[in-house]
């Protein structure tokens, strides 16, 4: 049975976020789930989850007690007697009820400055902690070395970057907003200027969106996850990035295609480059001479993480053969097939692209039948 | 567990009696005293039923009283303990074996600020809970939930048996003129149970807003439940649902007899509770006997109650709980595997296993 309630629910996900998509699920929705119980206090039980406003409130609130007794015949009595008592004690309880707000007012107070004043031993160590981890984070990636340099020696000739980027260009062709994450010295957003294709870029460092920007181009200089959490639902209508995901930690990646989700118009595509490691010689060699480079990402499992986070036609490309000496060919048949295997397997190509396409929009609240594709343009390039 | 020594050297009880303070038509803890009573007479022991307040429709009820002068060091007491009450710690201190069965006290935070008497009474009970355990020889939770609390509380010998049910006679005819009231062509979305903040009906409310919005416009909720006990609550929850514009998709029978609750459970397309405290769960059981789809909320017995008869949700989301329901109503082949897994789960409950269980439990 756990199965199936996985399933369900997994299904239940699905139909919601689709919900969501096509508008059914909207605001009014939202607010309808949200309305607080009308006539009085939310439950105390909703109320302890987040307790200092409930507090503040419960401070002020009056106590109701209404005397009358409901009871046949001896009811008048008993409300009459209740009355009484209430008159006779109403000093003592009011001395009594006066010490507790009192004290209810004192515990309210010490506890709201306890939560803002500031606790030296607690602030030093978290101080430390947080310059320890930056310090991590820094070094991790060799993140002082100075990137324009590192380019220079190692980032590859723009004409090459344009090349490989150039086998992009129908995917994006007639777009109005690209958006180009880890958008460096600008090379994709030049090639999509040049073809009239409207474009700009976010990049993590200064130095490069400045060049970028000296180059005319539209860059902004920011983390890509936030740049992505400010950006409107379905603004963008294509991403590319070339060279980022490897950068990042498995689950940075994952937010990013989430966020893309949001943000990226239906059926807008998205690019994403980076080193195959199944070509060895990238795998146990290139790809680690940039230090900045977290882990390598199988194909495979790239293209697994576009598709369970929902984009479509999600499609593998290899590109960039290997330069350079490779073992010669020679022998009878099995011996050339093998060693074509081995040039393959450690000269093969050294970059690949993962390819999907934003689900198209169906109309209307039907449970089945979601997101199906619509009728469009091929979206991937062939042959290459 | 153990039986107590004293019990096993003293021979068979010379009579089996059962407290409640409250018994009442209709309800699962006087349904349950009852039915052990009968049973109790079958198996051959004296037995009878005492309560401080027996209402109008149950029969055969004693006066607490009376246990004070009948009572003998060789008798059996079975306490039901769902709710203080001052005659609890009177009997006792009663010369006699006694066990506890405990049904649960809900948690008073569920009624401060919206029913302060409620309130006061739960942690009274909570109290005087913890103040019985020294008294109790042995101590029965209706689940393992129930067991688990008893223990929290002090008890130290402690088992759980199930509630019994008398089954036969949830064959009893429905009530045709609730079966046409009810159109089958809409989704009818059923939860049973008494009114009461706990139950967290007011959720239910609001997810049939959702339903009804994004599923079926024309979907109902029936919300079958006495709620005398929560008019607080129970008049809130008629604002929310007027605030919601649900006033005709929103019914609230209040008690129903036999014949009318059978008629609900027949036309329903499917059973949710977002309840967030059940120490046991009867109407869960009932869905699934009468083959109606369970989905339910994960939260105190009511995963244990279920365990695989319906589908739980592990967390409290009204839209993930509204397609869930959705997905049940619509699909054939989900509904009936989870009718057949329910049924296969009832089973479980037959009266007759239960019954041996208790039978073995308190060593008769």
């Amino acid at each position: 049975m756990a199965a199936v309630v996985d399933e369900v629910l997994a299904e239940v996900r699905d139909r919601i976020r689709r919900k969501r998509e096509a508008g059914v699920y909207g605001p009014e929705v939202d607010a309808a789930l949200r309305l607080p119980l009308p006539g009085g206090r939310p439950l105390f039980v909703e109320e302890l989850d987040d307790p200092l406003p409930a507090l503040r409130d419960a401070l002020d609130e009056r106590v109701e007690y209404d005397p009358r007794s409901r009871k046949p015949l001896v009811g008048p009595f008993i409300t009459v007697a209740r009355r009484l008592v209430m008159g006779l004690v109403r000093w003592w309880i009011a001395a009594t009820g006066e010490r507790q707000e009192r004290v209810d007012r004192l515990t309210f107070r010490a506890l709201m400055d306890l939560r803002d004043r500031p606790n030296p031993g607690f602030d030093e160590r978290l101080r430390h902690l947080e310059g320890e981890w930056s310090r991590f984070r820094r070094d991790l990636v060799a993140a002082d070395l100075h990137s324009v340099y590192f380019q220079a020696r190692f980032g590859g000739d723009e004409p090459v970057i344009r090349a490989q980027s150039e086998r992009f260009l129908d995917l994006f062709r007639g777009r109005h907003r690209v958006l180009d994450l880890g958008s460096g010295r600008g090379t994709f957003l030049q090639l999509m200027r040049d073809h009239g294709v409207g474009a700009y870029g976010v990049d993590l460092d200064e130095r490069m969106t400045s060049a970028a920007r000296a180059r005319g181009l539209e860059v902004v200089a920011g983390d890509a996850v936030e740049h992505l959490e400010g950006l409107e639902e379905g603004s963008v209508d294509g991403l590319y990035a070339r060279h980022l995901a490897e950068h990042i930690l498995p689950g940075e990646l994952v937010t990013i295609l989430r966020l893309c989700r949001r943000v990226l118009a239906p059926g807008a595509p998205v690019v994403f480059v980076t080193p195959n490691p199944r070509t060895l010689s990238v795998g146990a060699h290139t790809f680690w001479l940039d230090p900045g480079h977290l882990r390598p990402i199988p194909a495979e499992l790239f293209r697994f993480y576009l598709e369970v986070e929902g984009f479509e036609d999600v499609e593998l490309v290899t590109f960039e053969p290997t330069e350079g000496p490779k073992l010669v060919e020679t022998g009878d048949d099995a011996m050339r097939a093998n060693v074509r295997l081995l040039n393959e397997a450690l000269f093969g190509d050294r970059d690949y692209a993962v390819i999907g396409r934003m689900p198209y929009l169906a109309g209307g609240p039907s449970s089945r039948g979601l997101g199906g594709p619509a009728p469009g343009a091929p979206l991937h390039p062939r042959g290459t | 567990m153990v039986i107590p020594k004293a019990w096993r050297s003293g021979g068979r009880p010379t009579a089996v009696h059962q407290f409640h303070p409250v018994l009442a038509p209709g309800d699962a803890m006087s349904n349950h005293v009852f039915a052990l009573r009968a049973h109790l007479r079958e198996w051959g022991y004296e037995s009878h039923a005492y309560a401080v307040e027996a209402k109008p429709g149950v029969e055969g009820v004693l006066s607490y009283r009376r246990l004070f002068r009948a009572a003998r060091p060789t008798d059996m007491l079975v306490l039901h303990f769902s709710i203080g009450h001052e005659v609890f710690d009177q009997l006792a201190k009663l010369n006699a074996r006694r066990v506890l069965v405990y049904h649960n006290v809900t948690p008073p935070e569920f009624f401060t600020g919206l029913n302060d008497h409620a309130a006061v009474h739960a942690r009274l009970g909570l109290r005087q809970l913890a103040r019985l355990a020294p008294k109790i020889d042995l101590a029965i939770g209706v689940s393992e939930f129930n067991a688990h609390d008893l223990g929290e509380a002090g008890f130290t010998n402690v088992t759980s048996v199930p509630i019994l049910i008398d089954w036969s006679q949830y064959g009893t005819p429905p009530d045709e003129s609730v079966l046409a009231s009810m159109s089958s062509r809409r989704t009818r979305i059923l939860f049973v149970g008494r009114i009461s903040p706990n139950k967290r009906q007011d959720e239910l409310i609001r997810m049939l807003a959702y339903y009804r919005a994004c599923v079926d416009p024309e979907a109902q909720l029936y919300l079958v439940g006495p709620y005398r006990d929560q008019p607080q609550y129970h008049a809130r929850l008629l604002a929310l649902r007027d605030a919601l514009g649900l006033q005709a998709a929103v019914v609230f029978t209040g008690a129903v007899p036999l014949p009318a609750l059978i008629s609900y459970y027949r036309r329903a397309s499917v059973f949710c509770s977002l309840s967030e405290h059940e120490g046991f769960g009867v109407p869960l059981l009932e869905a699934m006997h009468l083959g109606v789809p369970v989905v339910a909320y994960d939260a105190a017995a009511v995963g244990e109650t279920l365990d695989g008869g319906g589908i739980t949700l592990p967390t409290k989301d009204l839209a993930e709980a509204a397609e869930t329901c959705a997905l049940v109503a619509e699909r054939d082949d989900l509904r009936k595997r989870l009718i057949v897994s329910g049924r296969r789960r009832a089973a479980e409950f037959a009266t007759e296993v239960v019954a041996r269980r208790t039978k073995e439990v308190l060593g008769l």
